[in-house]
């Protein structure tokens, strides 16, 4: 580009003046928006791969640096947008101020093209969806909205978050397609909900899903909701058991339009932001 | 057998009482060289120049450890993360690094600041590596810390006033700096980062008293000289010397690793082995001239720098004694070497690796096939980020065992066109989707310093970025990525006390000893702890 050859000169000449010294380059804290036609999202994917997939993953999926992936539901865009050049201060995302606002905008177009949610539309009823899942007594472990159990995740921002394809199967064979969490590097894409069984010296049994762990204890949920923190030096068993689930399989249950219903109205719940 | 070593174990050791906070330490190079003899002191990153991490106070030990209690802990002066930051401590002054290049003198008994030095940095240029600093190392009257923006700096060790503040390189391309000095007699030895920036890998030595530079090693070669046919066409870049050296004062040589070429991992436009990246160089400090070098992975394209600490240590092969250097290295295998001739002895996988079918009898790898990374991306094992990375293993002279942090993890190597621009983009061409979270785990490994082979070992949750730390007390301290710090049985790996400090651990563990206690430190979080017996 023609039009940034002379101020690159002028910076150079700058560089040359003082021995040590640093140029100061101005930092331009224009708002960054997203740029989402196709040409914008391929350019921003390029600037990504070279810059920033080293600690972010080549598709966003996490490295040294957290996932990028639906990295916009979870942070929203002005924040989205202000990280990609100023950085966080005090961690290891830096501020990239060598990216101008227009690129940055491309960063953030393809980093949209990456976001979890799925835009499949769910065949079903809302309203009696709404109510297969008071009758399947699905309330007595998640919670929408403040109602319900708290044994499961909560729901209230499901539609949001998953999408229909996923949502059968999770209804069909819980625990067999866990969501990872979004931590950084070694500290990301745990399974959520694995399913964890445990006997301790005593033989006595505690089963459930994962809260969290450390390389000496393990936090537990049972089915009840009750949690149980636990040194693993303590358990004579301790396993991990990805596929299984505390959550019953609704396959013989819910079975034809039920379950596509129960999936339009688990789509619909959006939540409120 | 082994036996035979518990016996003086209860005898609590005998520390002088030499340790008077108010006096500015005297360090001259002659301590550094016998620094075994005051275990109550940590003068050098390594713990002495052999980078052993080895002390032999044993006033905590395996009978007492689980009743170890925090002393006083330090919080950084901004709040940081990926503090890697390994303290020196010196006649009862502790000299601790903050991210980016603050450095700061404390009074070892309690915490308390002497004084905080910080550089003025402006618009830092650091492409693939964090803003942070890993240590000091003091000579005489002086405290040496390299910074982000590559400046090597002088500071008194009694006021923190600068004496001299030289410029090593230029950030603006991308060099920069977060490993630590390595000081010996009249000398500083400095490396630099950058080569995911495509800058030219060296070793620098400056004048101690000056900051004069004495000398500069290039580790890849400039178009047309020796070593640059190994590079094909292309320019050579990378090879930079970005963590911690060695030093055997006797054969007077250092020994440092260098890193990646450039690009990382599409090395289409660089065929060739790409000397000295991924290498271990033998130098002498007088002359800047390699004696030897040893490569452990020709034509890398999965970021395995051989940037980890080498260790030092003497032992018998064949029933005779040799001068041995031991390198847990990045790409998978322990490496066993001659220090002074560089000759290979052994070398074997010390986690799981699935790119070399093994070592050929000069430890030159035997590539499997279909190994480099993939426009899809490519699944091999470890990941980028390695088998080890920057932390430092340890050696105890009195188990002969080498504990390692092992992490197990792979990568799906991805490959892409290399881009660059000077001090803006990265020259990766490529990158990772690393198999983390419950695919992967760590451990604390104890290897057979000669021999490579697995004694025992401690699991982890993830993989860990903790150094080890041996001790005549027969323990073994390390961290997890979660948070826990813990005390491991040298000869068996198991577990003796464990804290949680709530935070990630992301440096190496730290004792010395003042008024006749031992402390044993580590950093978590913004916060360095510190831990002594009731």
């Amino acid at each position: 580009m023609k039009a940034v050859r002379l101020p690159c000169v002028v910076a150079l000449a700058f560089f040359a003046w003082g021995l040590g010294a640093m140029a100061q380059i101005p930092r331009d804290m224009t708002p960054v928006t997203a740029r989402t036609s196709p040409e914008d999202v391929a350019a921003g994917r390029a600037i990504y791969e070279s810059t920033c997939s080293k600690c972010h993953g080549i598709d966003g999926g996490g490295g040294d640096g957290p996932i990028l992936q639906g990295v916009t539901d979870r942070l929203g865009d002005t924040q989205t947008g202000a990280i990609i050049r100023q950085g966080i201060p005090g961690s290891g995302m830096g501020a990239f101020w060598q990216i101008s606002v227009e690129q940055a905008g491309q960063i953030f177009g393809y980093l949209k093209s990456l976001s979890h949610e799925e835009k499949g539309i769910a065949p079903g009823d809302i309203a009696k969806g709404k109510d297969t899942y008071t009758k399947s007594g699905c309330a007595g472990c998640h919670m929408i909205a403040g109602e319900g159990g708290d044994v499961g995740p909560e729901l209230t921002r499901i539609g949001a978050m998953r999408g229909p394809s996923y949502l059968r199967g999770a209804l069909l064979n819980p625990g067999s397609n866990l969501p990872k969490d979004a931590g950084v590097m070694e500290r990301g894409r745990f399974m959520q909900y694995l399913f964890v069984h445990t006997v301790d010296k005593a033989g006595k049994t505690i089963d459930g899903t994962r809260v969290s762990e450390d390389s000496f204890t393990i936090v537990i949920k049972d089915s009840t909701g009750r949690i149980h923190a636990l040194r693993k030096l303590d358990l004579q068993t301790f396993e991990k058991i990805p596929g299984k689930s505390v959550m019953p399989s609704y396959r013989d249950t819910v079975t034809g339009s039920d379950l596509d219903n129960l999936i339009a109205y688990l789509t619909s719940l959006k939540g409120t932001q | 057998m082994k036996t035979a070593r518990f016996v003086p174990i209860l005898l609590a050791f005998s520390i002088p009482a030499a340790a008077l906070a108010q006096a500015p330490p005297v360090v001259p190079y002659e301590r550094l060289v016998k620094s075994d003899g005051e275990p109550q002191d940590w003068m050098t990153y390594g713990g002495n120049y052999y980078g052993q991490r080895f002390s032999a106070l044993r006033q905590i030990n395996k009978l007492n450890v689980g009743t170890l209690r925090m002393a006083w802990a330090y919080q950084t002066v901004r709040p940081a993360s990926n503090m890697e930051s390994s303290p020196i401590v010196v006649d009862g002054i502790m000299y601790l690094t903050e991210p980016p290049s603050t450095v700061t003198a404390l009074d070892s008994r309690t915490g308390a600041k002497i004084w905080t030095w910080s550089p003025i940095l402006n618009n830092v240029v650091a492409i693939g590596l964090f803003q942070t600093n890993r240590g000091v190392a003091i000579l005489d009257k002086t405290v040496y810390i390299a910074t982000i923006d590559a400046h090597l700096v002088a500071l008194d060790a009694k006021t923190g006033a600068v004496k001299w503040n030289t410029l090593v390189a230029d950030n603006r391309v991308g060099y920069a700096i977060t490993g630590p000095p390595l000081v010996i007699n009249g000398k500083v030895l400095i490396g630099t980062g950058g080569s995911e920036a495509a800058v030219r890998g060296f070793l620098d030595c400056f004048d101690a008293a000056t900051g004069k530079r004495l000398w500069r090693i290039w580790t890849v070669p400039a178009l047309n000289e020796p070593g640059s046919e190994s590079w094909g066409t292309a320019l050579p870049e990378g090879g930079t010397t970005w963590n911690a050296g060695a030093y055997d004062p006797e054969l007077n040589l250092v020994y440092w690793g260098t890193g990646n070429p450039a690009p990382d991992w599409n090395g289409d436009e660089r065929p060739g082995d790409n000397l000295y990246t991924c290498s271990l160089l033998a130098i002498d400090p007088d002359t800047g001239k390699m004696k030897w070098f040893f490569q452990f992975s020709p034509h890398e394209t999965h970021d395995w720098d051989a940037s980890e600490p080498p260790v030092l240590f003497d032992d018998s092969i064949n029933g005779k004694p040799r001068k041995l250097l031991g390198f847990a290295n990045r790409n998978g295998f322990y490496y066993v070497l001659d220090r002074a001739t560089g000759e290979f002895i052994t070398g074997i996988p010390y986690v799981k690796q699935t790119w070399a079918k093994g070592l050929d009898a000069k430890g030159r790898p035997i590539f499997l096939p279909n190994i480099d990374p993939t426009p899809e991306g490519n699944l091999v094992f470890p990941s980028i980020t390695g088998a080890v990375n920057w932390t430092s293993p340890s050696y105890s002279p009195l188990t002969k065992l080498f504990y390692v942090d092992a992490r197990e993890m792979g990568s799906y190597f991805l490959k892409s066109a290399p881009r660059w621009e000077p001090g803006k983009f990265p020259a990766g061409g490529g990158g990772e989707r690393a198999l983390s979270g419950d695919d992967a785990y760590g451990a604390i490994r104890a290897l057979d310093g000669t021999t490579g082979k697995r004694k025992w070992e401690f699991k982890l949750l993830a993989p860990s970025w903790v150094g080890t730390l041996a001790t005549g007390g027969g323990l073994v301290f390390s961290g997890s990525d979660e948070g826990n710090f813990f005390a491991l049985d040298a000869d068996t790996g198991k577990p003796l006390w464990e804290i949680f400090l709530g935070s990630s651990i992301r440096s190496n563990p730290v004792t010395f000893a003042v008024d006749g206690k031992q402390y044993v430190i580590v950093s978590a979080g913004s916060t360095f702890f510190t831990f002594a017996l009731p």
